[in-house]
């Protein structure tokens, strides 16, 4: 298309090269308008400091979504790209850790598991016939499981040695842009010269007429496949190396953030398009997009809006240049492609481009908190997908408020490499401090250690924080409140029964520390017997799901354990009548939803923290330490088991 | 074919007429003042090379476009036609070459596709069946109105889309080139559904690349060329002079052929078989020679084709290039020997559409020119703009798309991958169905050249002049087994027809192969 752009285009001159650059590629010039319309709302975005951070913040996203062209080029899918990320950087710590593999064998077995997973994929397209979208989803969930099982749901320590990749060449540069920049070079060098890259055109745009040219189109798509997964094995290995340390549960939905990238760099679903430069610029947008609306503090609800605007304002903009270029050239048999972008074309082009300016500005304007004059504080929460962090966050607010403190609340969508990304806005947005609910102990750690060199005072809240250094950590004791719950269920038992435990998220901290606080509790009660043990995900409608379940095999369970509420309201409703009757379930967290149940006697019990207090003394502290003055190493806010009978002074 | 009838010189009334039409796209000029009539009971003939228009005059005509100038009447009143609904509300009705059918629903279903009879706001299935059915046999095919439409052949396919025409109570029908992919039986009764349709009033704008079909069906014909309408004649008008009127210029000789001495066999096919589909098929091609391969669709000849590329595999006999045995269902083996096959569906499997001239010609050459894995792309560049040049492939460069192509430019950039790959024996599959006149010339000439340079061609042909014209010895498959050898002296229309109908008996007592009116053609 290029060439015919030209010739077509006769204004020539500087600005017309720079407009026709601009119209020819609708992705760049949203990347553009983004960029200018940041740098004008926040005067932090067009730091240095700043843009090396976006182009951290970018670089798996792009090293994932290089991988993903490969096979949306020749008119695939490849939903496995995540999964297969944290699989690789699993087996990457656990061989170097736990099998005591030299660590360069260890990256090269890493390595070689996500080619592998991506063999297996285009072995099933190729020659088990299978859509590519339902074998790359077959994928994900294989992925996925095995990396929980190599860990056994708990983050590994990474190896030091190749965590400097999550580090910065001479004090600031940062390695993953390096490995993104030469990921990107390798992808451009595939696509555009090499015969297998040529390939995955011609397969995109017209399968059966490679193969009858001569293409041995099965064996190419397993290659294609192997790509993707080769370099979601990079992409693996740089984010666990940034956080120093392989979670299991890392890259969780990355594999649509890559393809969102893929295809607001101008590539189609189709097949047959797309570019390396036009992902990397995708990949860049989307790293714009949550960078800047950190830095304009707005609302982590409505950030999710945005993103999500902003990715189909993109794509409209590359097809209303589409349009605007091509005219109807497919119509008269001879008509050539020749694009005579009208006017109307580059009008609407222009008002695409307003509008994401415009929703991007509004938003911010109407999110951003008082002015820069008062005191600015980071919050930085691992969900807000659970009442018990929306009352921490509503807490921290009120605390805010009263102190006359500006404080920015982001969720980082239980991902540590998120968090990550979030307290390094926060750090060279230059707050006062930073209050951050980790995700996960380890892998905060590179994070806080940042904040730390800026003399940023780290609040933890809830978690702690290993290896970096925190003013304090304002939590309630997860194993302590498992054993009181161990015990209240016991009690209610009489010492005998059966019961099922529902555990959250595998290879989250509170999951862990709730399940050991209770088995230890439940060590002074031999008669009781734990039949089952199954994860429900800290979620209600899971825990709905697998306790009907769990009915089924163990009819005569008489006592459950939720390590929430959400859980346990589900396990509830799945026992319907029996809930409180014959059988007493035990939930966590004293959320208001559990605290009406325990009310109405469905739960029996539920572990009050006081999330609300939690945020408000982590506030208060963190503003003591942004003053300088001392603070307790450890503030624990009470918890207690609530029951029927004082369920009245919690609500 | 019968002569048409005594036309009534009267035009009792104007269903449609168009003043000065002109449409432009950026760059080109598509249409330009265009003057069509059409009246009650006539089959006019829209009748021109590709490119010169037609598509975009009936594509005004439905709604798809809007004229840039000039003026569209229906019936006296001057119209505006927006949509497909302002289209359908005139009574205007167009088939195109794709047809606008859904393969999963039934025959029913695709009829009344949006306009299904309700009752108590639920479709009526029963009434739309018996709609349907009633409809199809006015139409006059055997078709069952809840058989999926993927289970029938093109030919019924085509019958339904009339029956849909028709249920829309059409006034005026457009038919594009709907010969093109009918055998001569099909196209008999074709022809006669569009005669009782002329006789019930309808009025019928038929393009068709056949001359012989004009004087068979139409009643005036209308002549485009670069976009202008040249002039009006009556269907009677000689072929030749058609011919004139639409290029501009005086086509010398239709089948250009030029026999070159014959050397020795570059391809021998020996009991070729797969079961159920083609049986025992043997042959030889030899260097110099053009082989053509003709019979009724069906027939089998588009798979004995691509089984001897290796495209599909096949079940016993054996496959020769220069001597060597070629190994089963392998493509990449069947090219390196130098067997190139275009195939019949040239933008389905031959083309890769949005890419440009060059990465298409390119592509058969693409590992050839892989050094280390690295392609020498300017390689590609320099030997696409020279067989480009060589085939003389009309484009405004090398970088155009080919989609944007004429359908006889994009023959020849599928030629023309296989010519780059100095290709031995080239096998080709329809290679001029859909194309005009003029670029249909180049192609023969293309082959005289190959065959003069020592090359071997087995040209698989629907359209039987072509076949007698240009082949040296014709081979006629019927029932998936080869019917008869003709040489060119003894090769006439009867005789091949004659073998083509035949139910050839198989040397040992095998059941009789499945007789398959409408097989499924290529995939």
């Amino acid at each position: 298309m290029a060439t015919e752009t030209l010739k077509s285009d006769t204004g020539a001159g500087g600005t017309s090269v720079i407009r026709r650059v601009l119209l020819d590629n609708g992705a760049l010039s949203a990347l553009v308008v983004l960029v200018v319309a940041m740098s004008l709302l926040s005067g932090d975005f067009l730091t240095t400091q700043n843009l090396l951070n976006v182009g951290v913040q970018a670089a798996v996203t792009a090293i994932l979504a290089f991988g993903v062209t490969f096979v949306i080029v020749s008119a695939g899918i490849d939903l496995s790209v995540g999964s297969v990320a944290a699989l690789s950087a699993t087996v990457l710590a656990w061989s170097a850790t736990s099998a005591g593999v030299p660590v360069v064998l260890a990256v090269v077995l890493a390595i070689v598991t996500g080619i592998a997973c991506g063999f297996v994929n285009g072995a099933l397209i190729s020659y088990g016939k299978l859509p590519p979208f339902i074998a790359t989803l077959a994928m994900l969930s294989i992925a996925r499981g095995l990396s929980l099982v190599i860990s056994q749901g708990s983050p590994i320590a990474f190896p030091d040695s190749v965590s400097r990749l999550g580090d910065t060449l001479g004090g600031w540069l940062p390695v993953p842009v390096l490995v993104m920049i030469a990921m990107g070079l390798v992808t451009a060098l595939i696509l555009g010269r090499t015969f297998i890259g040529r390939s995955m055109y011609a397969i995109g745009g017209n399968e059966e007429a490679a193969r009858l040219s001569g293409l041995r189109v099965k064996r190419q798509k397993i290659v294609i496949y192997a790509l993707s997964g080769l370099f979601a094995a990079v992409a693996g290995i740089v984010l666990a190396s940034r956080l120093v340390s392989a979670q299991p549960q890392a890259a969780q939905g990355y594999e649509l953030d890559a393809i969102a990238a893929v295809v607001i760099g101008g590539a189609s679903l189709a097949g047959g398009v797309g570019k390396a430069s036009g992902t990397l610029i995708g990949a860049l947008i989307l790293a714009v997009l949550r960078n800047g609306l950190n830095l304009l503090s707005v609302s982590a609800f409505w950030q999710q809006v945005v993103i999500g605007v902003v990715i189909a304002l993109a794509v409209l903009l590359d097809t209303l240049r589409r349009k605007a270029g091509s005219g109807a050239a497919s119509s008269a048999g001879t008509a050539p492609g020749a694009p005579g972008s009208g006017r109307r074309g580059a009008l609407k082009f222009a008002g695409a481009a307003l509008a994401v300016a415009l929703v991007v500005g509004a938003v911010s304007y109407f999110n951003s908190g008082s002015s820069g004059s008062t005191k600015k504080i980071g919050m930085s929460l691992s969900t807000l997908n659970n009442p018990f962090f929306v009352q921490m966050k509503e807490g921290a607010q009120a605390e805010a408020e009263k102190a006359g403190i500006d404080l920015t609340v982001t969720d980082a969508q239980n991902d540590a490499s998120q968090q990550a990304n979030q307290l390094q806005n926060f750090t060279s947005s230059g707050v006062s401090s930073i209050i951050v609910n980790p995700v996960d102990s380890d892998a905060v750690g590179p994070g806080v250690r940042s904040a730390n060199k800026a003399d940023i005072p780290v609040i933890a809240a809830d978690r702690g924080v290993n290896k970096a250094d925190t003013a304090t950590l304002v939590a309630s004791d997860n194993v302590a409140g498992g054993k009181l719950a161990a015990d209240a269920l016991a009690d209610k038992l009489g010492g005998k029964g059966s019961i099922v435990i529902l555990q959250g998220t595998a290879g989250t901290s509170a999951s862990r520390e709730r399940g050991a606080g209770f088995a230890e509790g439940l060590k002074a009660y031999p008669d009781i017997k734990v039949v089952a043990k199954q994860p429900a995900d800290f979620d209600r409608t899971k825990g709905l799901d697998v306790m009907t379940n769990l009915i089924q095999s163990h009819p005569g369970v008489t006592g459950v354990f939720a390590e929430n509420d959400e859980m346990a309201l589900g396990a509830a409703k799945a026992l319907g009548s029996k809930a409180g009757k014959s059988v007493s379930v035990v939930g966590f967290d004293g959320t208001p939803d559990g605290l009406k149940a325990v009310e109405a006697g469905t739960l029996y019990a539920s572990v009050a923290q006081q999330p609300a207090e939690l945020g408000k003394i982590a506030v208060r502290n963190a503003v003591k330490a942004a003053k300088d003055e001392k603070v307790a190493s450890t503030v624990k806010v009470p918890v207690k088991v609530v029951t029927r009978e004082n369920v009245a002074d919690f609500s | 074919m019968t002569a048409p009838e005594e036309q009534p010189t009267t035009a009792p009334d104007e269903l449609l007429r168009i003043e000065g039409l002109r449409k432009t796209f950026p760059g080109v000029v598509a249409l330009d003042n265009v003057d069509f009539d059409l009246r009650r009971g006539e089959v006019h003939v829209l009748l021109g090379e590709n490119g010169a228009g037609k598509s975009t005059l009936i594509k005004m005509l439905s709604g798809a476009y809007r004229p840039d100038h000039g003026r569209i009447l229906a019936e006296g009143r001057e119209v505006r036609i927006d949509g497909a609904q302002d289209a359908e509300r005139l009574g205007i009705a167009t088939i195109y070459q794709e047809f606008n059918l859904v393969p999963d629903l039934t025959v029913a279903e695709n009829i009344y596709l949006g306009r299904q009879p309700r009752r108590y706001g639920l479709v009526d299935h029963r009434r739309m069946r018996q709609d349907a059915a009633e409809l199809l046999r006015r139409v006059g095919v055997d078709v069952r109105p809840d058989a999926k439409v993927r289970e029938l052949g093109i030919a019924r396919l085509q019958m339904v889309e009339i029956a849909k025409a028709l249920s829309l109570d059409a006034r005026v029908l457009i038919m594009d080139e709907p010969t093109a992919v009918l055998t001569s039986e099909e196209v008999d009764k074709l022809f006669a559904i569009v005669r009782q349709l002329r006789e019930d009033g309808v009025g019928i704008v038929f393009i068709t690349h056949h001359l012989e079909e004009i004087a068979a069906l139409g009643d005036r014909v209308t002549v485009l060329r670069d976009g202008r309408s040249i002039d009006q004649v009556p269907a009677s008008t000689p072929e030749d002079e058609l011919v004139q009127l639409m290029v501009g210029r005086s086509i010398e000789q239709q089948y250009p052929r030029e026999r070159p001495d014959t050397g020795d066999a570059l391809l021998s096919v020996r009991g070729l078989t797969r079961d159920g589909v083609f049986h025992d098929i043997s042959f030889d091609v030899h260097a110099g020679e053009v082989v053509g391969l003709a019979g009724l669709v069906g027939a089998g000849r588009t798979e004995v084709a691509r089984a001897v590329f290796g495209a599909d595999p096949y079940d016993a006999g054996t496959v020769d290039v220069r001597g060597e045995r070629l190994a089963r269902h392998d493509v990449p083996a069947a090219m390196s020997a130098g067997i190139g096959l275009v195939p019949e569906d040239r933008k389905g499997q031959g083309l890769v559409l949005d890419a440009s001239v060059q990465e298409n010609l390119g592509l058969v050459t693409l590992r050839s020119a892989t050094r280390s894995g690295l392609v020498d792309l300017k390689g590609q560049r320099t030997a696409a703009a020279r067989i480009a040049k060589q085939l003389g492939v009309r484009m405004s460069g090398i970088g155009q798309h080919v989609r944007t192509l004429s359908g006889g430019n994009q023959q020849k950039v599928v030629i023309g991958k296989w010519l780059l790959a100095d290709t031995r024996v080239l096998i080709l599959d329809e290679p001029t169905r859909g194309i005009d006149v003029g670029a249909k010339v180049e192609i023969y000439q293309l082959i005289n050249e190959l065959t003069a340079s020592g090359h071997a061609v087995l040209m698989i042909s629907s359209d039987l002049p072509e076949v007698l014209g240009m082949s040296d010895r014709v081979l006629v498959m019927a029932q998936g087994r080869i019917a008869g050898e003709l040489p060119a002296e003894e090769a006439t229309q009867d005789a091949v027809m004659a073998l083509a109908v035949s139910t050839p008996t198989p040397p040992h007592a095998h059941p009789a192969p499945k007789n398959e009116e409408e097989g499924p053609r290529g995939h």
